[in-house]
């Protein structure tokens, strides 16, 4: 390509879309639609595996020591645990910790502690948090193995069916997003061929003096490119000011769930938008020109 | 020099269009082709511009083989060819100054070149002072002449004119042919096709006549052929 050729292929491409600006317009409206609800479906995606894990972290595997180990047999298992792997937090809470903590959970009843406070009935227990869901039930089998240890509760079961929820959400999001990129990109390919068609007798004139499919389909290449473009910023404009508003909507609300901040996905948001609405835009665009790059 | 060595056209329909067409001509040469509709003219036309393969025997003009010639190459060959329609087919959103200015454009020449090689292309065929007009403000004289002018911008070494007095008012028709042989003498091949018989007898030029595919006359400052 001729640098020179540059000017005038913006040229071409800007007279096009003013020419077919009403198409251009719907492309732009389309895909400007499709990307915010692609956005939202992400966001609300990641949204709720965040608020996912945060549940499966509170999952934990307490392990109940044998009432009458003494403090050799508790070392010894401390030291057993901390060799299992797939381990990423232990807290030991001892029979004493353990009382006390009961005691201010039951503030105004404490007095009924003092009694207990020479024949303590709480074990020692260790709380275990895993690093792979996964790998629970074997975990759970060698902390059942280790001698002095009485009892092991976990809660592996809602862990799981959390995890299958997260699968099943995360595998209809991502087809429904395939369906609406699909979508985009059918509009676009619309598009572009109104554009060739109008023009195609200046086309077929311009391949008898002797012009490239290059120079031909660059035009509309770029025209492509800027309806995704101009589709993109659009977007991520409306789906900061959408999420901004749902976010304090849910913050006031329901503080329970977390949501995170736009300024943290916005430049991953940003960066995918461009990325999705300008090759939707190249990508319909060289679909609607193949037709035509028939020399 | 373009060369039909045997040439044959069959379409995948079945159609013969052309059968063991032989035909060379010289750089330089005036060739009137003539032939009544259906006769193979057109057919004969669109392997010149490599928008149909021969089906038989080899076509050459200048180094390329238009047999063989992979597809990437013939925007290249059609640089070589200057092409004028009966319809003339100029951008009708553009002036004239840039309908020729275009076809320089579409091979890449830089604006400096443009500038300057426009004028005089529009001086040879005597529409420097409409420059600024659209296609649809000139009569179908001056389309025609600044289609030639356009052919005529990368200075090619052919020029091809498909019925190129057809849709022009008679009095204007030996205007265009006077241009097209005024270029000739400027040392380019022309070919044109025509079914009018008072333009060929008028030229005395080669005439090579085409009837149901065959190639069946061809003669130096010959008149149309009587069976056509």
């Amino acid at each position: 390509m001729k640098m020179y050729s540059i000017p005038y292929f913006f040229g071409q491409t800007f007279k096009g879309l003013w020419r077919n600006k009403l198409m251009a317009l719907a492309s732009v409206i389309v895909l400007f639609s499709c990307l915010v609800l692609m956005g939202s479906f992400v966001l609300l995606l990641y949204n709720v595996n965040v608020n996912i894990d945060s549940v499966v972290q509170l999952n934990e595997i307490v392990v109940i020591v044998d009432y009458k180990a003494t403090d050799e047999e508790v070392q010894e298992i401390s030291d057993s645990i901390s060799k299992l792997g797939n381990i990423a937090e232990v807290t030991f809470i001892s029979k004493e910790e353990g009382l006390e903590s009961e005691r201010s959970r039951y503030e105004e009843y404490s007095y009924l502690f003092n009694e207990l406070t020479e024949d303590n009935p709480l074990p020692d227990v260790f709380t275990i948090r895993y690093k792979d869901n996964s790998e629970v039930p074997n975990l759970i089998y060698q902390l059942k193995q280790i001698p002095g240890v009485s009892k092991v509760n976990n809660r592996i079961d809602i862990a799981n069916d959390i995890e299958n929820i997260k699968n099943g959400i995360s595998f209809v999001f991502i087809w429904f997003l395939a369906i609406l990129f699909v979508v985009s990109i059918f509009v676009i390919i619309n598009t572009i061929k109104l554009g060739v068609e109008m023009r195609n007798k200046e086309i077929s004139a311009m391949r008898y003096i002797g012009a490239t499919n290059f120079f031909i389909t660059t035009p509309f290449v770029i025209e492509g490119a800027v309806i995704g473009l101009i589709a993109s910023i659009l977007a991520f404009i409306a789906e900061r000011y959408l999420y901004e508003f749902v976010y304090s909507a849910i913050h006031e609300n329901y503080s329970i769930i977390t949501v995170i901040p736009f300024s943290q996905v916005s430049l991953v948001l940003g960066i995918a938008f461009l990325c999705v609405g300008v090759l939707a835009g190249v990508v319909g665009c060289r679909i609607s020109l193949r037709r035509y790059m028939k020399i | 020099m373009i060369e039909f060595n045997d040439v044959s056209k069959i379409y995948p329909n079945g159609v013969i269009a052309l059968e063991h067409i032989n035909l060379k001509i010289d750089d330089g040469e005036f060739v009137f082709v003539v032939g009544a509709s259906g006769a193979g003219k057109s057919t004969l036309m669109r392997l010149l511009l490599r928008e149909e393969k021969v089906t038989g025997g080899t076509l050459r003009v200048g180094d390329y083989d238009l047999g063989t010639m992979p597809n990437y190459k013939i925007p290249y060959y059609r640089r070589q060819l200057g092409m004028v329609f009966q319809d003339f087919r100029l951008f009708e959103k553009k002036t004239i100054y840039e309908n020729v200015a275009f076809a320089m454009r579409v091979i890449g020449e830089p604006s400096s070149v443009i500038k300057r090689r426009v004028p005089t292309i529009l001086s040879i065929v005597g529409l420097v002072d409409k420059y600024k007009s659209f296609p649809t403000e000139l009569s179908g004289g001056e389309q025609q002449r600044v289609a030639l002018a356009r052919a005529l911008a990368n200075n090619p070494r052919i020029i091809i004119a498909d019925e190129p007095t057809a849709n022009i008012d008679p009095k204007l028709k030996m205007e265009i042919m006077n241009l097209l042989v005024k270029i000739n003498t400027k040392g380019k091949t022309v070919i044109v096709v025509t079914h009018e018989k008072n333009i060929v007898d008028q030229f005395q030029k080669r005439v090579v006549t085409i009837q149901e595919g065959h190639l069946v006359d061809d003669r130096v400052g010959g008149m149309f052929h009587e069976d056509v």
